[in-house]
């Protein structure tokens, strides 16, 4: 009770309430949407007494209206030029009234403030509702998370002096969906998370399409002397028995296939052992004896005539074409970064302790990668890696993974994408990731697009800014825990804001998300065309073509010069 | 000449009079429909004659920005009373509020204030209830009701303006939406009961404490309370929006039958047409006046002995014991009726306080009348207790007045009540639970 009365008065209970929300009208100025408020009560308790508690709640919304202002007086004061302020018109009488989500109650009379419990009386009508001091509200938020190995992550959005913190254990054992426009602050709450990560030497696997966790590896003697920050590149070596794969990356990648054709290559995929090593090596393999029993007329396969195979060829060639084409961009992009070591993806099968060990960090930089090579790769990895945790042997310690773009890897249904490889692999990582200690993240911009199932399966969910309306929707149908109230909320949330809910933190909070410049990784930085073309110098080729362009112009001149 | 085809015009634009006339159209005999839009032309034009010849026609000056900026020192206050809807089941709760909208737009700390003056929330039936002594009543109930909830509404809003001077409060202007001195004539049928001596000592503190029964009659009371209001410092107004009747063009025509001007006989027939044409104030003044145009206040009598309910009775001579009211008309705006100005006392700056009205209505040009009317309106509009929006916020709005009880200037009478003890007078209601 103590505490209670040390609390600022904003306001008082309205009308009706229950055991899950209630009204306030609140005065202004003294407290803003997503703030943490209190209201004193009474409960009967378990042994037939009356208790006196602290009831917590969330402002969920805020409506305002001045009912007193006459639209038509509007007319007047522009036509006339007249300052509100100088006339009888009412400019204060603005009623301010705010639905509070119920958190739970705390007994009063305690030295500290203790766990949430859940009301089961509501609150009373005409109570004063009162502002909880930033010291007790932390304290609440810290008693109640009851973490051993809590995660700071930001500060609640409506009070900066309040830190918020997210239970690691649950993040890390448990899935987490991460949704947000573009540039609303996901990857920055990535880092946040395994910067965290890195300091409990736990580790992780990050999936890193742009770029955008090089920082890690940059900084990583600087910020992260204790820690290993390993870079790969993926490397396309299926084993044996990822067959399936193989077939279906050429039959995506390559031209359309008629059924007879897909059976030549069945066939072909049967007879050419692939004895493990580069996919591409195998492809061109393909290539080769297909090429060649097309020629030869063969007849070892039944119903296929020549013309058939030699469409599969030149799809093989295709499929290896585009293969070399995304290692080369990929290299390409190394190469700018000559500083960072890459090194080349070692086997996931065979020696998965090199991708996960305790205190390392391991990016697998995709870049240049189109979506179903990304995929495979993607698929043969975690396939490989959950299945050294499942095995009795345990040959790796519990990891977390990171799925940038994950609309990518796990497409909606209703994308049409099926037989992406990477999805079958991460249901199943997920399904079953509790057990086996390999817990996942999700990020996407847009999660309309991702799997509904495996979306929904995500316990815990952060979710920054949203504009477009089925993403938002989608939001609230994967989510227990986001309200419509949040929902709202999303359009206006500015960079690095996000509500953050599900069982890291027991109940949705709007949170400022602590931003970690020094990881960024300065070498790529933000895309500044502006300074590029500033500081742009042509190549020596170009300008060397720049001049015989002039020379090749001025001969044309001359020749369409008329004699005259 | 002109001016004939001019108020035709004027008659074919304006819209209540084309109310009047369809009405008309369809209750009265078809003479009177056929007459209807010449006699009510040849009145306004014989009453512009006699308005002009008694030079009672003003011009008011408004320029909105330069009138604000020398306003916005004025101190004024707008007060409303309101009742719920007559709701079906009459032992429901009622409720009748005065509420006061106090304005000082250039206050350096707090412009301005909504006071909940008097509230009262209860059942009239009840004969515990603190309001009305209790009788049986003989009279239909349900008429009874009404007369008792409209005069309990008037005496609180005089109660208000009564608090307000009691309280010694420097307004420059206060402004009471609807007559000042309202027509007590239907508080005189025998059986309407007494106020409670606790209500009326409470709200008038000036009525002796040993006074009869008798005094606390509504009549009496409401006398006392115009008496005292009428000694007030600051002008007082009542703002009537639209006229019934024709008090102030049947008064100037009967002042100059007085002064013999004109005949008994022109006046008694013109009497008669007014009646038999339903031609009101309203009417004819919309006609006549222009928009910025005022009439002059004419004192008038208002409580008119003499009908078949009093006559004769114990109330006629206290009838005429009330005060005289001044009533002037402002044209605030083109397309409304002109609003009446009713006042206990001649005001002593007739043309500032008229442009006062007429700058504050020019906020609300659609209704013309003074805004701060409206505002006070909304805040004392009591919602139907049945819908569930309005009841939240109703609740909401009495409570904003609980969250603000460290505020001196919401001191009322009301608070002295609730303080003696009370469950029906509520000035602080507590979400519709009482301690
Ligand atoms: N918590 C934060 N505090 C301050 N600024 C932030 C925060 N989060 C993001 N920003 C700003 O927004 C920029 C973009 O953020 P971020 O890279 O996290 O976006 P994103 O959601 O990952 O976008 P994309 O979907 O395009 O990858 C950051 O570089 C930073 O400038
Ligand atoms: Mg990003």
């Amino acid at each position: 009770m103590s505490k209670f009365n040390n609390w600022k008065a904003i306001g008082t209970v309205l009308g009706e309430t229950d055991i899950n929300e209630y009204h306030f009208s609140l005065k202004n100025y003294k407290a803003k949407k997503g703030d943490i408020v209190t209201t004193a009560s009474r409960l009967p308790s378990t042994d037939g007494t009356v208790i006196p508690v602290t009831v917590w709640g969330k402002i969920s919304s805020i409506e305002r209206f001045n009912a007193f202002f006459p639209a038509e007086a509007a007319q007047e004061l522009t036509n006339e030029d007249i300052d509100i302020r100088d006339t009888i018109l009412p400019t204060t009488k603005d009623e301010l009234r705010c639905k509070v989500i119920i958190l739970g109650y705390t007994e009063d009379g305690k030295e500290k403030i203790s766990k949430l419990l859940p009301l089961n009386y509501p609150v009373m009508p005409a109570a004063i509702v009162k502002y909880p001091s930033s010291k007790d509200v932390e304290e609440l938020f810290i008693s109640d998370l009851d973490s051993s190995h809590p995660i700071s992550i930001g500060n609640l959005l409506a009070r900066k002096d309040v830190e918020i913190k997210i239970d690691g254990d649950n993040l890390i054992s448990r899935h987490i969906s991460v949704w947000g426009m573009s540039g609303s602050g996901k990857t920055v709450f990535v880092r946040r998370i395994l910067t965290e990560l890195l300091n409990l030497k736990y580790p992780s696997f990050v999936l890193d399409i742009h770029g955008d966790y090089l920082g890690f590896v940059q900084k990583q003697k600087k910020y992260f002397p204790d820690n290993k920050v390993k870079l790969f590149y993926p490397n396309l070596s299926v084993r044996a028995e990822d067959k399936e794969i193989v077939y279906t990356l050429i039959d995506k990648l390559g031209n359309t296939l008629t059924d007879p054709q897909r059976d030549f290559l069945n066939s072909l995929l049967e007879k050419i052992k692939y004895e493990g090593g580069s996919l591409l090596q195998y492809i061109k393999l393909l290539n080769v004896k297909a090429r060649e029993f097309a020629s030869s007329g063969s007849t070892s396969f039944k119903n296929v005539k020549p013309a058939s195979m030699f469409v599969v060829a030149r799809s093989l060639r295709i499929v290896s074409k585009k293969l070399e084409n995304m290692e080369q961009t990929n290299a390409r992009h190394r190469r700018k970064m000559s500083h960072l070591k890459f090194e080349e993806l070692p086997d996931s099968a065979t020696e998965p302790e090199k991708i996960i060990s305790k205190g390392q960090m391991s990016i697998l930089y995709l870049r240049g990668y189109e979506n179903l090579p990304a995929s495979a790769i993607v698929s043969i990895v975690l396939e490989n890696l959950f299945r050294h945790r499942q095995e009795a042997s345990e040959e790796i310690a519990p990891f977390f993974t990171v799925i940038e773009e994950a609309h990518n890897f796990i497409p909606s249904r209703s994308e049409n994408k099926d037989d992406i490889p990477s999805v079958d692999t991460i249901r199943k990582v997920i399904s079953e990731g509790r057990k086996f200690g390999t817990g996942v993240m999700i990020i996407s911009q847009r999660p309309s697009r991702v799997d509904e199932t495996i979306a929904s399966q995500c316990n815990s969910q952060v979710v920054f800014r949203i504009v477009n309306q089925r993403d938002q929707r989608a939001t609230t149908r994967d989510s227990e825990t986001l309200s419509n109230d949040d929902a709202k909320q999303l359009p206006n949330l500015a960079n690095g804001q996000g509500i953050i809910s599900g069982q890291i933190v027991n109940y949705s909070l709007p949170v400022q998300i602590k931003f970690d410049e020094k990881l960024i990784n300065d070498d790529i930085g933000n895309e500044n065309f502006i300074d590029t073309v500033e500081n742009w110098d042509d190549k020596e080729s170009v300008k060397l073509r720049k001049k015989f362009a002039k020379d090749f112009a001025d001969i044309n001149e001359i020749d369409s010069r008329r004699a005259n | 000449m002109t001016l004939k085809v001019d108020i035709k015009d004027k008659i074919k634009q304006n819209s209540s009079m084309f109310v009047n006339f369809i009405k008309n159209a369809i209750t009265a005999s078809p003479k009177v429909q056929n007459n209807f839009l010449e006699v009510t032309t040849k009145v306004a034009e014989t009453a512009l004659k006699i308005i002009k010849d008694a030079d009672l026609i003003v011009d008011l000056n408004y320029k909105g920005k330069e009138f604000w900026s020398i306003n916005r020192c004025k101190t004024s206050c707008f007060i409303d009373g309101g009742v719920d809807r007559t709701s079906i089941i009459s032992s429901a709760p009622l409720s009748i509020r005065a509420g006061s909208y106090i304005v000082k737009p250039d206050a350096t700390s707090k412009r301005e204030f909504f006071e909940e003056s008097m509230v009262f929330l209860g059942d009239l039936y009840d004969p515990k209830n603190e309001l009305y002594d209790f009788v049986d009543d003989d009279f239909e109930e349900d008429q009874m009701l009404n007369k008792k909830k409209d005069g309990a509404r008037i005496i609180f809003e005089a109660a208000t303006i009564v608090k307000h001077i009691l309280l010694n409060k420097k307004f420059d202007y206060c402004f009471l939406h609807g007559p000042l001195e309202a027509t007590v004539m239907p508080f005189t049928v025998a059986g309407f009961p007494t106020f409670t001596k606790f209500a009326v000592e409470n709200m008038f503190p000036f009525i002796s404490k040993n006074s009869s029964v008798e005094a606390r009659h509504f009549i009496n009371a409401y006398l006392e309370a115009l008496n005292y209001i009428k000694k007030s410092k600051f002008p007082i107004y009542g703002i009537v929006e639209t006229s019934n009747s024709a008090p102030y063009i049947k008064n100037l025509l009967f002042n100059y039958k007085i002064k013999g001007t004109i005949s008994d006989k022109d006046y008694n027939s013109v009497i008669k047409t007014i009646k038999k044409y339903k031609i009101t104030d309203s009417h004819i003044l919309e006609i006549i006046l222009s928009s910025g145009q005022a009439l002059k206040p004419l004192e008038v009598k208002k409580q008119l002995a003499g009908f078949t309910v009093t006559s004769g009775s114990a109330w006629e001579e206290k009838m005429d014991s009330f005060p005289k009211v001044f009533i002037g008309y402002i044209k605030t705006s083109d397309n409304q009726a002109p609003v009446r100005i009713e006042s206990l006392n001649y005001p002593k700056h007739l043309i500032k306080d008229y442009e006062y009205i007429l700058g504050t209505s020019r906020l609300l040009p659609n209704y013309g009348f003074p805004v701060g009317l409206n505002v006070v309106d909304k805040f004392a509009k009591i919602p139907n207790w049945m819908s569930k929006t309005s009841r939240k916020y109703y609740a909401t709005h009495l409570l904003r007045q609980a969250i603000k009880n460290k505020d001196q200037n919401t001191v009322s009478l009301a608070v002295k009540i609730l303080s003696k003890k009370s469950r029906s007078w509520k000035n602080r209601p507590i979400g519709g639970i009482s301690k």
